[in-house]
């Protein structure tokens, strides 16, 4: 279904509620000068914008797919639902900047600034509908990202990650455009669906479309750090102020791997002679990147280092279900992404509260951390439990749901090497769990910015973790019967 | 009274809140909690056995309500004759542990809530008739272990610990594999989670593609299911991390770990691995008898080798976890009566065991038989700690299978129903009772002959709470080592259905 141009608009408030947010914490920023009442004003802001964002979101999620501004953008319940976990992770990201002294106060509302911009850029991503708005969703993302990442200025860590991020960025980029040059080359069009009409009529495998596929997913794998594209996430969220890293590791992620469903659901869903490839391919690269990841997260000192490659193990898993197409790894996808931002939210807010007192994120500051904080604690130790996909958390059922549709599709191999790759997380979860609650604390140690607040905060992350591993029907319903636009 | 299992699963878990709620000071508020919780919880578990109709195979007391409808996820409890003498059992040592741990000053609120979220998960274990929901129990369970182990445990606790839990989650994560395979073999979607829809060996001709080649899907998926009981077991070669973490564990979580934890194991062979795969358990039974046996063999050197008398315990569960692993092999209706008569009664007379030990080291802060220096550790106990001494002497001969205790008629069963089967197995594994026979009484006149040392002679005896604790297992060992009717009459008839799905595999 198409509308005309002007009545289009009416089917992107939420996006434009974000730009308007945008706009007008910029304006916040440089109206008033005196510091303390512009944070305020600029917090106030960014929560209440984004909050109406979130709500126009919810007030309509869409029962059928649209496509909007001549087929460039669509509207689908899909991508609904992926832009309101990034709009949650984005605002859980808001109260952690607060807290956190990894950023500094000067800094504190370009941060907002450029976060709800990615949120834009991802947004926009996660509802693309041809290559060119896919391209402009990536960048939006991408050049954001590269400052947001060297926003501790004075840090060379901090710069040092921004410049690696660009570097990569751009490369991945170059070969991205590439590729979807080579994919214009053979069907002659940007549209995904004159693409999937293309595929559709091809008589025999084609090597020329695969490669030019993979190329085109050099960039969006980049964005998710799958395999063998990863290399940058370690070293970028070790430099980056914590806050910045929770939001990388929940927004950007989530947008990339919308894309990567929407563009292998579109494109292969429907059974052509390019699937079969497709398909061994992502599995392999699922595998790998599973395994890699986790490996390297096996004998990380720093916190944040570890949840690099954590998340990268977390990717690999939710690209299975990526390949499962069908209602339920739709389903799969859409609830592991949302359980993983509520646990990765918490995560690194309890390692903010530590940078907090100690200024490192090191896994020997973590001791006694349950003894000493005891909420902070045992909410990390929940959420390194659900992590690693024991019962009866989020974490578990997110895993379960994904291991279900592969085993449904037959890839009984993949669904083993999930499960092995879960025990290998475990060891390194159950590590940090260990040094927090066995170990005892070295001397007394108090957190300054750690209030009635955070309290909640950290209390009001881990209630959806357990709620969502006990009674998760109704949101999973929602969830599998989630749409993808088809053209 | 057919809520009656919602009961005894949930009041622990009541019981858990209860005590999270009591501020810590209050330490006698706290304990006394525990101990009424368990109390009415064992007391709710005599009136299941009391309501319990013997001559009927299948479930009872069931409870069937849907969680999550979606995935045909249900909230369904039931109770057989293989799972209510464990059920009992649970009831039984959890009650008696909060009674031994009556001294426990660390952390007390934290430690008496995880031994009652033990105890809920470990009902749920016994009780669940929904893959899910046994699945969420099974792995619920790691979860209070962990903690009992490494907070309260001994100085290499947090090694123990993680390593229980690695080796635990390893073999449940490839079960959950099975389970889910499974899910997807289900005749009727509607029971595709139903324990029991499974049941009776339909997945025969099925094959499954896993790393390229094709398998048989009963066969591959029983060694799944196998692997992930077997380490709970422990049977050989997956036993490694039993005697660290019993080692390290407090008395009362060890008492429990070895009384009832690693029966979950056997009891998921009875009720999951073999009568959904009774073509592979019987095409396998000879290498389950042969691993049964090494372990039976195994454990009883090790445990003759060990100075520290918690150890050699431990490595005795190993060995008499192998009896078990014996009768469930023989699949005749004498092995498999014995082989759960032998849970029930291996966790009576262990039991007895570590909670001995447990008030011998109250006293010593030791388990040296003979320090790594070569000294003395404990000896002459006889001649100081008479009550003691004749407790211990029962809880030895118990385990050790002597006639008129309580180890003697399940292992004697275990034999009978083997013999035929595996005569070769059969009389190497009576050697096992030999070796069993000398470890025992060799630790018994190494701890309790002699002269007292100085150090034995500022022991006391056994305080009335102790002696307390120990009666009712005594009694226990004795009553059921003379007359073990009552136990062989509430399994029987499911045990023989169980005998009767195997024989039509053979």
């Amino acid at each position: 279904m198409t509308v005309t141009l002007l009545s289009n608009l009416a089917f992107y408030i939420p996006e434009l509620i974000a730009i308007i947010t945008m706009c007008a914490l910029l304006f916040m920023e440089s109206a008033y000068g005196d510091h303390e009442r512009r944070r305020t004003f600029v917090y106030v802001t960014g929560v209440i914008g984004l909050s109406l964002c979130l709500f126009s979101l919810f007030k309509n999620i869409p029962v059928e797919s649209i496509s909007i501004f001549a087929g460039s953008v669509v509207v689908d319940s899909f991508s609904t639902l992926m832009k309101i976990t990034m709009v949650i992770g984005t605002l859980g990201t808001f109260y952690i900047s607060h807290k956190s002294i990894d950023i500094y106060e000067e800094f504190k509302s370009e941060y907002l600034i450029m976060a709800v911009g990615v949120l834009v850029g991802g947004m926009l991503l996660a509802s693309s509908n041809n290559l060119l708005t896919l391209y402009l969703g990536v960048e939006t993302l991408s050049i954001l990202s590269y400052v947001m990442t060297s926003l501790k200025r004075r840090d060379s860590h901090s710069s040092e990650a921004g410049i690696k991020y660009a570097l990569y960025g751009g490369i991945t980029a170059g070969v991205m455009l590439f590729g979807m040059s080579h994919l214009y080359g053979i069907f002659g069009s940007i549209q995904f669906g004159e693409i999937v009409n293309g595929m559709k009529a091809m008589q025999e495998f084609n090597i020329a479309v695969i490669i030019s596929m993979l190329m085109f997913f050099v960039g969006i794998g980049y964005k998710i750090a799958c395999f063998p594209f990863h290399m940058w996430s370690p070293d970028v969220y070790q430099g980056s102020p914590a806050p910045v890293t929770a939001f990388f590791a929940i927004v950007p992620k989530i947008a990339g791997i919308a894309v990567v469903a929407r563009v292998t659901y579109q494109f292969f869903g429907a059974e052509n002679v390019n699937t079969e490839m497709w398909m061994r391919l992502i599995q392999i690269i699922a595998a790998l990147t599973m395994t890699v990841g986790n490996l390297s997260a096996l004998n990380q000192k720093s916190v944040k280092r570890m949840l690099a490659f954590s998340s990268i193990g977390h990717v690999g898993l939710i690209l299975m279900g990526v390949i499962t197409f069908g209602e339920q790894g739709m389903g799969a996808i859409l609830f592991y992404t949302l359980v993983y931002t509520f646990m990765t939210l918490g995560a690194f807010f309890v390692t903010t509260m530590v940078i907090n007192r100690t200024g490192s994120d090191d896994a020997v500051y973590f001791k006694g951390l349950a003894k000493t904080h005891p909420i902070l604690g045992f909410s990390m130790t929940i959420i390194l439990f659900s992590l690693a996909g024991m019962p009866p958390f989020g974490g578990f059922i997110a895993k379960f749901n994904i291991i279900m549709a592969a085993v449904d599709k037959g890839l009984l191999t993949l669904a083993l090497i999930a499960a092995i790759n879960s025990v290998i997380s475990l060891v390194y979860y159950l590590k940090l769990a260990r040094t927090m609650i066995l170990e005892d604390a070295d001397g007394e140690q108090k957190i300054d910015s750690y209030s009635l607040t955070s309290r909640v905060y950290i209390i009001a992350m881990v209630i959806p973790i357990i709620f969502l591993g006990l009674f998760w029907n109704n949101i999973y319903n929602l969830y599998s019967s989630a749409k993808i636009y088809l053209n | 009274m057919s809520g009656l299992l919602n009961y005894i699963l949930w009041m622990p878990a009541i019981g858990m809140l209860a005590i999270l709620f009591i501020p810590s000071s209050n330490k006698t508020a706290i304990r006394y909690t525990a101990l009424i919780t368990t109390a009415i919880t064992f007391v709710l578990t005599l009136m299941l056995w009391a309501g319990f109709d013997n001559s009927i195979a299948d479930m009872q007391y069931v409870v069937n309500v849907p969680w999550i409808p979606d995935f045909h996820i249900n909230y369904s409890l039931g109770v057989d004759g293989i799972s209510l003498p464990m059920t009992i059992l649970t009831g039984l040592l959890f009650f008696l542990c909060i009674l031994s741990s009556w001294t426990v000053e660390k952390s007390l609120k934290g430690y008496f809530a995880l031994l009652l979220m033990l105890e809920a998960t470990v009902f749920g274990v016994f009780f669940s008739l929904d893959f899910f929901l046994f699945y969420v129990f099974w792995e619920v369970m790691l979860l209070p272990m962990f903690f009992l182990i490494g907070i309260w445990g001994g100085e290499n606790r947090e090694y123990a610990a993680v390593k229980f839990f690695l080796y635990t989650f390893f073999g449940s994560i490839i079960m959950l594999i099975g389970i889910i395979a499974l899910y997807y073999s289900a005749g009727n979607e509607a029971d595709a989670f139903n324990i029991l829809a499974h049941h009776g060996g339909q997945y025969i001709d099925k094959t499954v593609s896993i790393f390229g080649m094709d398998w048989e899907f009963n066969k591959i998926f029983f060694w799944a299911m196998f692997l992930g009981f077997a380490i709970k077991v422990p049977v050989f070669p997956f036993h490694t991390w039993l005697p660290h973490a019993h080692v390290q564990a407090p008395t009362a979580v060890s008492v429990i770990l070895a009384g009832v934890l690693l029966k979950m194991g056997t009891y998921g062979f009875l009720r999951i691995a073999f009568p959904i795969f009774p073509q592979a358990a019987v095409g396998y039974a000879e290498i389950i008898a042969v691993l049964g046996l090494i372990s039976v063999l195994y454990g009883a050197f090790c445990a003759m080798a060990q100075n520290d008398v918690k150890k050699l315990v431990a490595y005795s569960s190993v060995s008499h976890m192998g009896f078990v692993m014996l009768g469930m092999a023989a699949m005749t209706t004498q092995g498999m009566n014995g082989a759960v008569l032998q849970m029930f009664n291996h966790g009576t007379s262990t039991a007895m065991m570590f909670l001995m030990i447990g008030v011998i080291y109250e006293r010593s802060h030791h388990r040296w038989i003979v320090r790594p220096d070569g000294t003395k550790g404990y000896g002459g106990i006889a001649k100081h700690m008479p009550t003691y001494t004749v407790i211990f002497i029962i809880g030895m001969f118990a385990s050790l299978g002597l006639p008129g205790l309580s180890g003697f008629i399940s292992e004697a069963l275990i034999f009978l129903g083997i013999y035929e089967r595996f005569t070769t197995i059969t009389v190497i594994a009576v050697m096992g009772l030999l070796v069993g026979a000398a470890y025992l009484l060799w630790m018994y006149k190494r701890m309790f002959f002699g002269e007292p040392s100085e150090e034995v002679r500022s022991y006391s005896d056994m305080n009335y709470r102790e002696i307390a604790y120990m009666l009712p297992l005594c009694a226990a060992v004795i009553v059921f080592g003379v007359y073990p009717t009552p136990i062989l009459n509430i399994m029987r008839a499911s045990v023989g259905k169980l005998v009767t799905l195997l024989a039509g595999f053979q």
